[in-house]
């Protein structure tokens, strides 16, 4: 029986939205604060849904510690404490909004994946704000 | 249109599978293999699909399917310990999988004139497992 299983992390990162395709009155008006020169941060919650079938054996749907190391490895450890615009390579070219942080995330996600984990990725959501959450469909 | 409702219970579990090595259980289910068990408040959210009723505007009686969760789920459930008063756990581990599998068996079919789409099990904040009806 085949079931979706949806683990949350949490990383701590400050970012500004300002694009230089922008004139500063554009960037403004586009980003109003989050385009505040010194930039700003959030908590942000990354939650990974997985699809996979019910082992007979040991009940799960997923090797979660495998999920874990993986979520560890690709999101955490390079994004937890950091600066999104200095320190995350994409984020020297992109603007990190939610939008684009939810594609990084897949690219590193899809890239960093092994047989391990034993399911399939189906789905990543992004909650930077309780009001702002962005959701892709693998 | 999908309609959802949301219970809660309370219960401990063991997460440990007699086919298992002890060093297996350990490396699978990690701290959830204490066998002196644990607990959780889980948080199950029933999704149900239909159209809302011309007259009523309503999918479904609420009250009724709230009914239809006290008995078959939380009269079942909670405050228990699920490897002991919960079949099938006595046979399946009581992963969070297996529970959300084992409630929707429980109610479904059991709903009147809408049909169940989904049964959603929350085992922490940070743990959800969704459950469609796939074999």
């Amino acid at each position: 029986m085949t079931v979706r299983l949806t683990r949350k992390y949490g990383f701590a990162a400050s970012h500004r939205l300002h694009s230089p395709a922008l004139s500063d009155e554009e960037n403004r008006r586009t980003y109003g604060k989050c385009d505040n020169p010194h930039g700003h941060g959030h908590n942000y919650e990354v939650e990974l849904t997985v699809a996979g079938v019910v082992d007979a054996v040991t009940g799960r749907a997923a090797n979660l510690e495998a999920l874990d190391a993986l979520a560890r490895r690709v999101i955490l450890e390079p994004f937890h404490h950091r600066n999104l615009n200095e320190e995350v390579a994409a984020f020297r070219t992109e603007v990190p909004t939610t939008e684009n942080l939810t594609v990084e995330v897949e690219r590193r996600v899809r890239a960093g994946w092994t047989e391990e984990i034993g399911a399939r990725l189906e789905k990543i959501r992004i909650r930077e704000t309780d009001r702002n959450i962005c959701e892709l469909s693998v | 249109m999908l309609i959802s409702k949301k219970i809660e219970f309370a219960a401990s579990h063991i997460c440990r599978s007699a086919q298992l090595s002890d060093a297996e259980n350990e490396r699978v289910y990690g701290a959830a293999a204490n066998p002196l068990g644990h607990g959780h408040n889980y948080v199950v959210e029933v999704a149900i699909e239909g159209e809302p009723d011309r007259v009523t505007g309503m999918i479904l009686d609420l009250k009724q399917l709230k009914d239809i969760l006290e008995e078959r789920v939380m009269d079942v459930y909670d405050h228990r310990l699920l490897n002991r008063e919960v079949t099938p756990f006595d046979k399946v581990v009581p992963t969070v999988e297996n529970i959300a599998i084992d409630i929707w068996n429980r109610i479904e079919g059991h709903i009147p004139g809408a049909r169940l789409y989904s049964v959603r099990v929350h085992e922490t904040n940070e743990l959800c497992v969704e459950y469609r009806g796939e074999k």
